[in-house]
């Protein structure tokens, strides 16, 4: 009746690595890393890897949230522009020019605005019972109207040096960009496995009905994630936009894909109930470094045209080892 | 006397006109193994679901220790310790053991965090008290059934729980894994839990109980000592219902040519071995317990899910297994049991739905003909005397029994010399069941082949020429008309151990439900 040690020992290795993916994305970035490097070691200089991780710290913070969003069995794709209307608010509220309230109550306004737009998704979805990829993609679009409206075509230049110091600004030597996802992963890391809030959003991904049963409210913890990935997208604007020293109206365009993207091959199974955040991070850092790498491998000026494909080709390897992962389950089941 | 722990009385529960569960009271005592009979769709698990809290009932109280519960509250039924054991439905696929008996109530410590390594040796206490060894890593999905069942047992002993309803507990067992569960039960009631055990198998009821109480058509028909019962005796009680309906049977017609011979067709771990024939002008029954195999062997002759072997010929020329392209070629229509999903397109209007079968026939060159389609779809409705206010009203504004005639009437129309019919009047209402009986007769003198499958026995005795019972996934037997009785087709339907081909039978019909 138990399971038997030749069984256990069946599930041999190729099965894990489909399954378990934050070991075969942690592999390939590896693999990646000492490839690109062993051609170009200027491609493992120190400053070129903290830039790397740099480019990636918007998508890793706000992957953190997206992730339960979709353990949930829901999306949220309103983050792009609402990264860009972030950055609009926090600019007209910061620069001595427009509003220029000090940069405390300017980022901490912006913070709060994040949580609520979040807050907002998380209620139509489910008080409104609204599909999540409608309600936010119609938020996605209203809140590019919005920013457009507010930025009225013009650029925010004065960003207060209080403001830039988010972004560029060190701590220990390192950069403050850096700290902050460190932080946000560990804490996201903690939330997802070792509180009750976190195992009830799996419970309640894996299996509504019986997480009804077992009294857990759904919406309640829908609410939730929605809240938090809207608010990890205004930390995420807050430690990457005033790396500029201007803010115009495009920032964030196209970022909610590449979000999701780094979801979908960091192992997260778009139907809800099973992925992990460390999977999500390590496929944001992976996908981030597919730009360089075309850069660094001296492959020509058009190579960094493939970057997009190149992350295509990640989404589609991503399902495709979910599909082997589950037939080979099947196969052990049935026999 | 009065030592009965739990006390329900008079518990009722209707969905919408259907009376699901009328007037039932039970009363438990600490320690007996309580068994809950009666034949599909006598109230079984409507009555559990009141009990646990997962439904609301309309009438009736739940007393416990004297004091009464709360009706439709699942927290409060799990509190005072009544627990139900659901299928797989109550477990969570993605987490591992402790996550599953654990979450929704978990363990703390420092307020936000939870206790896992206390939570981790609760899960090994109790598994430990169960006797079993399970990894307490892996996730449910990748554990077998029965391990599955045991952690859904061990979350309901973590409860404190002093009744344990389990639902059709070995349906998914092993032979092996059912002696186990049955130390387990026992076990159980020696520490003082009582057992509501929800069983189709005879023997196993026989075994374990001390108190049998049987259910038909959502009332309580009986509670007796299970010493005093016989095998016999308790199918009565199941059936019991009057065969009101038997003069409208008629008389034997000499069956016309072959029309659908299915050989030797096995779909592995669901039927095996499925021969029969069936003839022009005849309807054939296909009887059988919820799980059998019914609606499975229906699906593989009509295509839909390949056979591993076997043949199935269509007036004499074998189909391809697995393409319900073919089928419908050769003449053959398949009624699905489940009309809202499978069976109609709900929001579309009912000329939609009648004409889907026949988009092609109603084309004018390559565009539909709105014209044609109406007038198609318009007969089809006079035919089968559907009510709706129009024919482009939405088939989902319909009633039950007038939908069924549209699923009907959508395959009826392509003149089928064929038709499976999967339990053809579930919820419908007795005019349109009568209506719908026509029907099937008159298309059955001009020539169709008719199978159905129904767990309604007095429906198959009225409709059926013959009748072939299935069990377990085999064909367990045939019954003329004239031997077809409510007795005769159950004895065969109800797993036996006389015929001990079981142990390895069930441990491949795991996860068969139709």
């Amino acid at each position: 009746m138990t399971l038997s040690p030749e069984l256990i020992e069946r599930k041999n290795w190729s099965q894990r690595l489909l399954r378990e993916r934050e070991i075969s994305v942690f592999v390939l970035l590896i693999f990646t890393l000492v490839v690109v490097g062993a051609i170009n070691p200027a491609f493992l200089a120190v400053g070129n890897l903290r830039d790397l991780l740099m480019q990636s710290v918007p998508t890793i913070i706000v992957a953190c949230g997206l992730t339960l969003v979709i353990v949930l069995g829901e999306i949220d794709i309103s983050m792009g522009s609402m990264m860009g209307l972030l950055a609009t608010v926090m600019g007209l509220l910061t620069s001595p020019s427009r509003v220029g309230l000090s940069v405390g109550v300017g980022v901490v306004s912006m913070l709060a605005l994040g949580a609520g737009l979040g807050l907002l998704n998380g209620l139509l979805v489910t008080v409104g019972r609204m599909p999540s990829i409608i309600v936010t993609l119609a938020m996605l679009t209203i809140f590019q109207g919005v920013n457009l409206t507010l930025m009225n075509g013009q650029w925010i230049t004065d960003l207060p040096p209080g403001l830039r110091f988010f972004g560029i600004g060190t701590f220990l030597g390192i950069p403050i960009s850096l700290w902050t996802a460190l932080v946000v992963v560990i804490l996201s890391v903690l939330l997802a496995r070792e509180t009750p809030l976190g195992r009830r959003i799996y419970a309640a991904g894996s299996n509504p009905d019986a997480a009804r049963l077992a009294g857990i409210s759904a919406n309640r913890l829908k609410i939730f994630a929605f809240t938090l990935t809207g608010f990890l997208t205004a930390v995420a604007t807050l430690v990457s936009v005033p790396r500029l020293s201007v803010i115009e109206s495009g920032i964030g365009s196209g970022f909610e894909l590449l979000v999701v993207t780094c979801v979908v091959v960091g192992g997260t199974r778009i139907s809800g109930g099973r992925g992990a955040i460390i999977g999500s991070v390590l496929a944001a850092l992976l996908l981030g470094l597919v730009r360089p790498m075309l850069i660094f491998l001296h492959l020509g000026v058009s190579a960094t045209y493939w970057e997009k494909a190149v992350q295509g080709v990640f989404i589609l390897a991503a399902v495709l080892a979910d599909q082997l992962s589950r037939r080979s389950q099947g196969k052990a089941e049935s026999a | 006397m009065n030592n009965f722990f739990l006390e329900i009385s008079g518990l009722s529960k209707s969905y919408g006109k259907v009376q699901a569960l009328a007037e039932v009271s039970l009363r438990l005592i600490a320690g007996e193994v309580h068994a809950l009979m009666g034949e599909n769709g006598a109230g079984k698990s409507t009555f559990i679901k009141c009990l646990s809290g997962a439904v609301c009932p309309d009438a009736g109280r739940i007393l416990v220790d004297g004091s009464p519960l709360s009706p439709g509250n699942l927290h409060e039924a799990e509190k005072a310790g009544i627990v139900a054991l659901h299928q797989e439905s109550s477990a969570f696929p993605h987490l591992d053991a402790v996550d599953n008996l654990f979450v929704g109530r978990e363990l703390r410590r420092f307020g936000i965090f939870q206790n896992r390594p206390q939570m981790r040796q609760e899960t090994e206490k109790l598994l430990n008290r169960l006797g079993e060894k399970i990894d307490l890593r892996t996730p449910l999905e990748e554990l077998s059934l029965a391990q599955r069942q045991m952690i859904g047992i061990a979350r309901a002993l973590s409860h404190k729980s002093r009744l344990l309803i389990l639902d059709e507990p070995t349906a998914s067992l092993s032979e092996r894994e059912t002696q186990t569960l049955f130390r387990i039960i026992r076990q159980l009631q020696s520490e003082g839990i009582a057992i509501l055990y929800v069983s189709h198998r005879m023997e196993e009821v026989f075994a374990l109980s001390s108190q049998v109480t049987v259910l038909r058509d959502g009332r309580l028909v009986e509670t007796r000592p299970t010493s005093e019962l016989t095998r016999d005796e308790l199918t009565r009680l199941m059936i019991g219902r009057e065969l009101l309906q038997e003069a409208q049977r008629k008389t034997q017609r000499a069956p016309g040519e072959i029309r659908l011979e299915v050989n030797g067709l096995t779909q592995k771990g669901r039927f095996r071995d499925i021969s029969f024939t069936l003839h022009a002008e005849e309807i054939v029954g296909l009887a059988g317990l919820v799980g059998a195999g019914r609606s499975e062997v229906a699906t593989a002759i009509f295509g839909i899910e390949r056979a591993t072997s076997g043949t199935v010929k269509v007036n004499g020329v074998a189909l391809p297994s697995g393409s319900v392209h073919a089928a419908i070629k050769c003449g053959m229509a398949f009624v699905p049991e489940d009309r809202q999903r499978q069976g109609l397109v709900l929001p579309l209007s009912v000329a939609d739905n009648l004409n889907l079968t026949k988009v092609g026939a109603m084309s004018r060159g390559k565009f539909r003909s709105a014209k044609k389609e109406r007038g198609f779809a318009e007969k089809a409705m006079q035919k089968l005397n559907i009510k709706t206010a129009s024919s482009r009203s939405p088939v989902k504004t319909l009633s039950g029994g007038n939908q069924q005639k549209v699923s009907l009437g959508k395959w009826l129309s392509t003149s089928p010399s064929i038709l499976l019919l999967d339990e053809p009047t579930r919820g419908v209402d007795v005019g349109a069941k009568a209506e719908i009986y026509r029907t099937l007769r008159q298309f059955a003198q001009e020539g169709m082949a008719t199978l159905v499958i129904s767990s309604d026995l007095p429906e198959l005795l009225l409709l059926c020429d013959r009748i072939l019972v299935m069990c377990e996934g085999k064909i367990a037997g045939e019954l003329s008309r004239e031997r077809a009785t409510e007795e005769t087709i159950l004895a065969l339907a109800l797993p036996s151990h006389k015929e001990n081909h079981r142990e390895k039978d069930t441990a491949e019909l795991t996860g068969v439900s139709d």
